[in-house]
């Protein structure tokens, strides 16, 4: 299968790529007269290490590669389409692929494991659902957005080599409320004053998010994920990738986003950011009980130079967050110019220790390979700062049987105020859902006003083999509460074909989504997902600052907002995936049922052929000539 | 309403009770019917127990289907843009004003069911009915106890197609011909036809024999040359009971498999079958005595009507 998938994907590419050219030199006769000017490519690498209150030690790479254009806002679009005819940092075959597929914006993660968010806090990588998640935005200016779907889950599967060709009509769906465009581009777009210039220029564009929760993630996914890399694990950061220690943790979870981005306040340059990020949990008091490390220890490779391509490359440490006394724990080496703290208030502060591998390894040969290493007294912290994420969800199937079954969510709000958030669960057609059925318990009590908590419900039923149900909820949750959503389903009997071959292991059924708005808090990892190296970058530190301090001119309540904003993050928070079993049937059967029930309907067609067609007689004593009893109705 | 309509079974014969005392009879009998559903619809259980039971509800008569399209009706969903809800617009017209009240919706299945047998007294009365009725092709495989869904469940895919029209084409088939053949017995043809349509439907269930059986007392004087009675009243009531055992012990129990409900299944459609070719045979078999009866003076005499006789 995936060789077959890999020998189409050569061909589309290749065919992508004469396209490609063949339309960037249209453009580029079109539009000759246009200075398009090209802006550095950049590459920025990173590496943000924290140790857990339970001893793991959460470990999340970043690579950013940026490729823009000097271009004012009506030109960007011509530009976009000779974006993609040079390459020098930017992977040619993500570029092919944005482009021959008219995508505006990836997300692809895949995931191994699940992510504990009581014991861990919130993760910075967005994705965090076990399996495969694929979400995109497409431009929908030619109504090609299914067909580019489409050639983009296959054309993905054979890059990563992974299933993602699954990913069809029966588990695609458009979420209504969750999934909004990423990135500061977007953000800007969306701010009124950029709107009135730019209400022109705005694309349709549709979205398609599609999860298979089952796909496992191995080696061979790596493997091609590294190949995207300006210096691949050759040196640089990427050299600690080494998959026999990567795939020996407690999650694992790999990803690529791309989306457009600001380059300056005015968003006068855009550019094209493509983020490739791994986030680990090694756990390292599994041997030996021992919360100590090295990072030698941990990735058993070592860092001897910083990725010669790379604009900055960093290695980010949040110092673990100890009550009592400070002193718990000795950092080797400590950076030169010390720990700093990021965060404005007393509960967001957190402090970090980055070490520059471009200064450090390049200027101090006598520190080359890179190490850090971290002991405890007594090999273990005495205390530290507890966690509590602001919004932890739980989902669970209830009954028994293979007939009926109900599904149960749990959203527990442990913040002092009420949470926006909103739901979003794909269920598969093969569970029939009842929303008569739908009923909502506030803090164990059955609410009858459901208005109060659901603000707004998008509910698409399932067509069976043809599409998912979905439904989607704004939510508002109270402060200090727990809302739990029941709804009952009925379970399909599948065809004998439909079924996987190991039938009676069950289906999986992919992850809920929360999406929500969560103020910054201390403790945990990190936050502003992708944009989480803006907050270490002086460089994003200003523009963010820059764009807050334009927006002062929207007025004061815009202004108040955008400051709450700018403690706020917004975050995607993924419950468990589920397994169903279906009903099944014996798969040694369908000869003797075949046999068996046409045996039976040919008894009685034959019986009443029989009676339909023939008359009675009397049966004549024995020589007898003439009959006696001659034929009743006809 | 399937479990409904299969307790009017028991009103059919006595329908038939003799005209003298039958106004007074039908009054008990109606009152009692009353009383019974009222009693039943105390036990809430015993009602969401039975609307569960895939041998009543199926995926067109269930009322749980019903309840959520009507649901999604009322919530702007389009109620047939999903897989969920195949009923009838008019059933759906019928309960959106009273699906909320629990009250009204008992009183509408108490009501409907005194009508049924109001009009079977009618048609005990009259002796002059027909119907007819049509199906449509659907792809839920939910377990019921008629032939197809393991058949389609077990079929290879390349065939599925041809099979379905077959079964599909095999249900009303029949109906020209019986039609022909017993013209003169039109109370007859409805009932081997809705016995026919009750066997080979894709959704069948007890809700369908209610209905033929509480036709075949129509036609009892041809009780007497019949066959197999014996034999198919032992069929019904093996499959009746084995059904939900097996039913449980599949998916609830996990000790059995899909087969067991399946083979009762063929079980219960075998015994329809039977009595279908049975009833068709005593009511040729009582037309030809009607119109050769045995000469007084015939050696088959003595036998009565238990003369050899052969069809040709």
């Amino acid at each position: 299968m995936l060789l077959l998938t890999g020998a189409l994907l050569a061909l589309s590419i290749s065919s992508a790529s004469v396209s490609a050219s063949s339309a960037g030199q249209e453009a580029f006769t079109a539009k000759d007269a246009i200075p398009i000017l090209k802006a550095p490519e950049a590459f920025h690498e990173e590496l943000v290490l924290k140790p857990l209150n339970d001893g793991s030690v959460y470990s999340h790479f970043q690579f950013t590669t940026h490729i823009g254009t000097v271009m004012d806002e009506e030109h960007f679009e011509g530009a976009a389409s000779n974006l993609f005819t040079h390459y020098n940092l930017f992977p040619r075959s993500i570029g092919q692929i944005l482009h021959s597929f008219d995508v505006e914006e990836l997300h692809l993660t895949f995931t191994q494991g699940r992510w504990h968010y009581g014991d861990w806090g919130y993760p910075i990588a967005p994705s965090v659902g076990t399996g495969v998640e694929l979400w995109a935005w497409l431009n929908d200016e030619n109504k090609q957005t299914d067909t580019n779907w489409k050639g983009l889950t296959n054309t993905l599967s054979g890059l990563f080599c992974a299933s993602l060709n699954f990913i069809d009509d029966t588990i695609t769906i458009e979420p209504k409320l969750s999934f909004r465009n990423e990135g500061l581009y977007n953000v800007h777009t969306r701010s009124p004053a950029a709107k009135n210039n730019t209400e022109s220029r705005t694309n349709p564009r549709k979205l398609r998010y599609g999860s298979l929760p089952h796909e496992n993630v191995c080696t061979e996914n790596l493997t091609p994920w590294i190949k995207l890399l300006p210096c691949k694990n050759k040196s640089g950061i990427a050299s600690l990738l080494k998959s026999h220690k990567l795939f020996d943790t407690r999650f694992y979870s790999m990803a690529i986003h791309v989306r457009p981005v600001c380059e300056d306040e005015l968003c006068s340059v855009k550019s094209l950011e493509l983020v490739q990020s791994v986030t680990t949990v090694f756990d390292v008091a599994r041997h030996d009980g021992s919360y100590d490390w090295t990072m030698t220890g941990l990735f058993e490779r070592e860092i001897t130079q910083a990725c010669p391509l790379a604009t900055t490359s960093k290695v980010v440490l949040h110092l673990p967050q100890t009550t009592e006394y400070r002193n718990q724990y000795q950092l080797v080496p400590f950076p030169p110019q010390g720990a700093y703290s990021i965060g404005s208030t007393q509960d967001n502060i957190q402090e970090i220790a980055v070490y520059d591998l471009k200064t450090d390894l390049e200027t101090h040969p006598a520190s080359t390979p890179f190490q850090i290493s971290l002991r405890w007294e007594n090999s273990r912290p005495k205390s530290v700062l507890p966690i509590s994420p602001g919004i932890v969800a739980h989902r669970y199937f209830t009954g028994y049987g293979q007939e009926h079954g109900g599904l149960a969510i749990e959203i527990h709000n442990n913040n002092e105020q009420d949470v926006e958030a909103i739901y979003l669960d794909t269920l598969p057609w093969y569970l029939k859902l009842y929303l008569h059925t739908f009923s909502i318990q506030l803090n164990g009590k059955t609410i009858d006003n459901q208005r109060d908590l659901v603000q707004k419900m998008y509910y698409q039923p399932a067509v069976d083999r043809s599409r998912p149900a979905v439904l989607e909820l704004a939510l508002r949750l109270p402060a200090k509460s727990m809302v739990k959503f029941s709804v009952s389903f009925d379970k399909v009997f599948l065809k004998y074909t439909e079924h996987p071959p190991d039938a009676n292991r069950g289906f999986d059924v992919g992850c809920a989504v929360i999406t929500v708005q969560l103020p910054r808090e201390r403790g945990q990892i990190g936050y502003g997902g992708l944009d989480h190296l803006r907050i270490y970058q002086e460089r994003e530190a200003s523009l963010v600052q820059s764009r807050l301090t334009m927006d002062e001119d929207d007025g004061d309540e815009a202004q108040v907002i955008k400051r709450q904003e700018s403690e706020m993050d917004r975050i995607r928070v993924y419950t468990e995936t589920l397994l169903v079993s279906l009903p099944t049937p014996d798969f040694s059967m369908p000869y003797n049922v075949i046999t068996l029930t046409c045996t039976v309907i040919a008894l009685f067609f034959g019986s009443i052929f029989n009676l339909m067609t023939r008359n009675f007689e009397v049966v004549e004593p024995k020589g007898a000539k003439d009959a006696k009893g001659k034929g009743k109705s006809d | 309403m399937a479990q409904r309509t299969a307790e009017t079974r028991n009103e059919g014969p006595l329908k038939n009770t003799p005209a003298m005392n039958r106004s007074s009879n039908t009054t008990a009998v109606f009152s009692t019917a009353l009383a019974l559903r009222l009693a039943l619809f105390q036990f809430p259980t015993l009602v969401s127990i039975l609307g569960g039971q895939v041998e009543i509800a199926t995926p067109i008569t269930s009322f749980k289907r019903l309840s959520e399209g009507v649901f999604l009706y009322r919530n702007g969903v389009p109620p047939y843009d999903g897989g969920v809800f195949h009923q009838a617009p008019l059933l759906l017209g019928l309960f959106y004003p009273v699906i909320s009240s629990p009250i009204l919706v008992k009183l509408l299945y108490i009501l409907s069911d005194l009508a049924i047998g109001f009009m079977l007294l009618r048609i005990t009365q009259i002796k002059d009915r027909d119907a007819a009725k049509d199906e449509r092709i659907r792809h839920d495989l939910t377990p019921n106890l008629g032939l197809f869904w393991y058949f389609f469940i077990e079929m290879f895919d390349q065939f599925r197609p041809f099979f379905i029209i077959v079964f599909q084409i095999h249900v009303f088939i029949f109906a020209a011909p019986i039609s022909i053949k017993l013209r003169n017995h039109p109370l007859f043809v409805a009932f081997l036809l809705s016995t026919v349509m009750g066997t080979f439907k894709g959704y069948p269930s007890v809700g369908d024999a209610s209905l033929y059986l509480g036709l075949l007392p129509l036609c009892s004087e041809i009780f007497k040359y019949m066959r197999y009675s014996f034999l198919i009243a032992n069929l019904f009531m093996y499959s009746s009971l084995l059904a939900p055992i097996f039913w449980y012990l599949w998916v609830y129990v996990g000790s059995g498999n899909a087969n067991f409900f399946y083979a009762i299944g063929l079980v219960y459609g075998i015994g329809e079958i039977i009595l279908m070719i049975d009833t068709t045979y005593a009511l040729m078999r009582r037309d030809f005595e009607a119109q050769s009866p045995p000469q007084p003076s015939d050696e088959a005499s003595s036998h009565g009507w238990d003369r050899e006789v052969v069809q040709k």
